[in-house]
């Protein structure tokens, strides 16, 4: 139902350290985001389709992937032009669609695992100032992807169990049940939890 | 944080997530189709509180971040929190933990049902959507160079929608404090 969207393959891009591929592309973004020079962004432009084709994104697939922010960039643009200058609503038609097509490079070449250990990592420092347990990010997730396929499930039987009965199916009427039978399965899997001891000894406060 | 505050947080990102699955509603009289997920502010705020409902939402934006199509429309990755409409994600956060806030003050199990109701749509509606968009429009100016006050005029249009999804959140919060109260025991 969630299938990320990671691409396998051993490209230079997906041998590279997950820290390392945010770090850089939080350093273009920015640089990016301060040039305003049409020919360096239409360079950078032209790069970031050469990088996403070097990982095995041809241009469909990023359209595919970007679409519904591509079409908001494409009129807040059209915007720009009207309002301000051509030129104003040609700047961002280049430099929005390179970062983000850099940034869908690093999410397809990046796997859920190398992203998590990144994140668990990045958090230790927190862990130490007491703040907060790195290893329940992990966890967390897991929870969330684990009672998705459920959640949904339970949804569809609530719309079946209206239209079977006649009764419009409105959100506003679903929504209760969905939320209460859902949430009242936290005592049981937090017990689980805790009996387990995945979260350590003084798991309970 | 309890195991369970975890958990109710997770549980929760998955209702949100879900939320996303189910296709959007056109309604005769708006210009743009609601989508249930963008309710989730509201609902989350409103039923598991301030700390618990902006945690709920941290594990959303990282599900984004690590790549997974979460978002209404199967949207996700990086590219999505690098776009003009990223500071209204990151702004979910903090929405979310104020609606919490706010129902947590206005709130309590023993008011009349309509009472509880007001409080609800008043933490929705400042946490729901002043929040949000005072983090979202700014982003949005920003990173577009699109003139604010034309941003602000331009958000117009979202503005019935967003408050009939807090009146809708409203009624389905004080749906949950009747059948399972979460919202007084604080995380």
């Amino acid at each position: 139902m969630l299938n990320s969207l990671h691409i396998e393959g051993a490209s230079w891009l997906h041998r590279m350290g997950t820290g390392w591929k945010l770090f850089a592309l939080f350093v273009i973004s920015l640089a990016l985001t301060l040039i305003d020079n049409l020919p360096v962004l239409a360079g950078a432009l032209f790069a970031s389709l050469i990088v996403a084709r070097s990982i095995g994104m041809k241009e469909r697939m990023l359209w595919q992937r970007t679409k519904p922010v591509l079409l908001t960039i494409a009129f807040l643009a059209l915007v720009n032009m009207v309002l301000l200058s051509p030129r104003d609503g040609l700047v961002i038609l280049l430099r929005l669609p390179a970062i983000l097509f850099f940034a869908s490079a690093v999410t397809a070449s990046t796997s859920l695992s190398a992203f998590i250990d990144c994140l668990t990592r990045a958090a230790m420092p927190l862990e130490k100032m007491g703040l907060l347990r790195a290893a329940d990010l992990g966890l967390a997730l897991g929870l969330v992807l684990r009672f998705v396929p459920e959640i949904h499930e339970r949804y569809r039987a609530l719309r079946d169990a209206h239209q079977a009965r006649g009764i419009p199916v409105k959100l506003h009427r679903l929504l209760g049940p969905l939320i209460i039978s859902t949430l009242k399965d936290a005592d049981s899997i937090a017990d689980a939890i805790d009996a387990r001891g995945i979260r350590g000894q003084k798991s309970r406060h | 944080m309890s195991t369970r505050d975890l958990v109710l947080a997770a549980l929760f990102t998955a209702i949100i997530v879900v939320l996303g699955l189910i296709p959007p509603v056109p309604l005769a009289f708006l210009p743009v189709p609601i989508t249930a997920q963008s309710m989730g502010v509201m609902l989350a705020g409103c039923i598991i509180g301030a700390t618990r409902g902006a945690l709920a939402y941290v594990l959303l934006v990282v599900l984004v971040a690590v790549g997974l199509p979460v978002l209404s429309g199967g949207r996700g990755g990086l590219a999505v929190l690098m776009g003009p409409t990223a500071g209204y994600i990151f702004g979910w956060i903090v929405g979310t933990f104020v609606t919490g806030l706010l129902a947590q003050r206005l709130v309590s199990e023993s008011q009349p049902a309509l009472r509880q109701m007001a409080g609800f749509l008043i933490a929705g509606v400042v946490g729901g959507i002043v929040v949000v968009y005072a983090i979202g429009m700014p982003w949005l100016s920003f990173i577009t160079g699109t003139p604010f006050d034309k941003v602000v005029t331009g958000s117009v249009v979202f503005l019935p929608g967003d408050i009939l999804k807090a009146v809708i959140a409203s009624l389905a919060a004080r749906a949950v404090m009747v059948g399972y109260p979460l919202l007084p025991q604080r995380a």
